[in-house]
């Protein structure tokens, strides 16, 4: 079960780094802890009912909205200034590394 | 006799053993109700989960497909909201309303949801996954 589990993350992972080439899934993580985890937790499970859970989210969408905080098409006072600090590859190393986390998201329907 | 006497209307006996005890109850469970909503205060109403899986078919065509993808006016995936904090999730609806969060679509559909319909949709999805939730 938990290989198949890993294998559905390699599959999402694959998919949604083709956006990105080539993440550095371990860059994402020191990045994840050094600037994310005080709110969004090292795992993405967020335990603040105002920062969302980012584990399992897709890659593609962190992304988005890592640069939309950072160029203020997105307006959030914190988030403005964490995002302002990454570069682009941060960017997308760090979202493919809160993708790749344990999904605490799901797809509800 | 007792058992065989019909009380379509009468209360029910298992109550009427200890009305002491159904009062306490009452009681309890009245306190359980008002100190939540106490602490809310008034601004947010509470979400019903159960009313929220009712009024999600404008959601559920886009968040409710693993793999999604918006097209406009930008191409990425629709995020995944299933278990996401109910509270963040009423927060970006807020937002995509008033205009401050842009998305065409999530603009409009967020415009036509009351406060209500947001805490609602919010416990749907911030609740536990059904099983028909994928990954």
């Amino acid at each position: 079960m938990k290989r198949r589990w890993q294998l559905v993350l390699a599959a999402l992972l694959l998919g949604g780094a083709s956006a990105s080439l080539a993440a550095d899934l371990a860059a994402g993580a020191a990045k994840a802890k050094e600037v994310c985890q005080a709110c969004h937790g090292l795992d993405g499970n967020s335990q603040v009912p105002d920062y969302p859970k980012l584990g399992g989210q897709r890659s593609d969408y962190l992304a988005k909205a890592l640069r939309d905080y950072k160029s203020g098409a997105r307006k959030n006072a914190i988030m403005a200034g964490f995002a302002g600090t990454l570069s682009a590859a941060d960017i997308d190393n760090v979202a493919a590394y809160y993708a790749s986390q344990p999904p605490v998201l799901v797809v509800k329907h | 006799m007792r058992g065989l006497v019909a009380r379509p209307f009468g209360p029910d006996p298992l109550r009427m053993k200890n009305p002491k005890l159904s009062t306490l109850k009452a009681g309890v469970a009245l306190a359980l109700l008002a100190a939540p909503l106490a602490a809310w205060g008034q601004a947010a109403p509470e979400g019903d989960a159960a009313a929220g899986a009712h009024k999600n078919r404008m959601c559920a065509g886009c968040h409710g497909i693993a793999g999604w993808r918006t097209a406009y006016p930008e191409v990425y995936s629709v995020p995944k909201i299933g278990g996401q904090h109910p509270a963040y999730i009423v927060k970006a609806l807020q937002e995509y309303k008033s205009g401050e969060r842009s998305h065409p679509s999530m603009r409009a559909i967020a415009a036509s949801l009351s406060d209500q319909d947001m805490a609602d949709l919010a416990a749907y999805y911030g609740g536990p996954p059904p099983k028909t939730a994928s990954k």
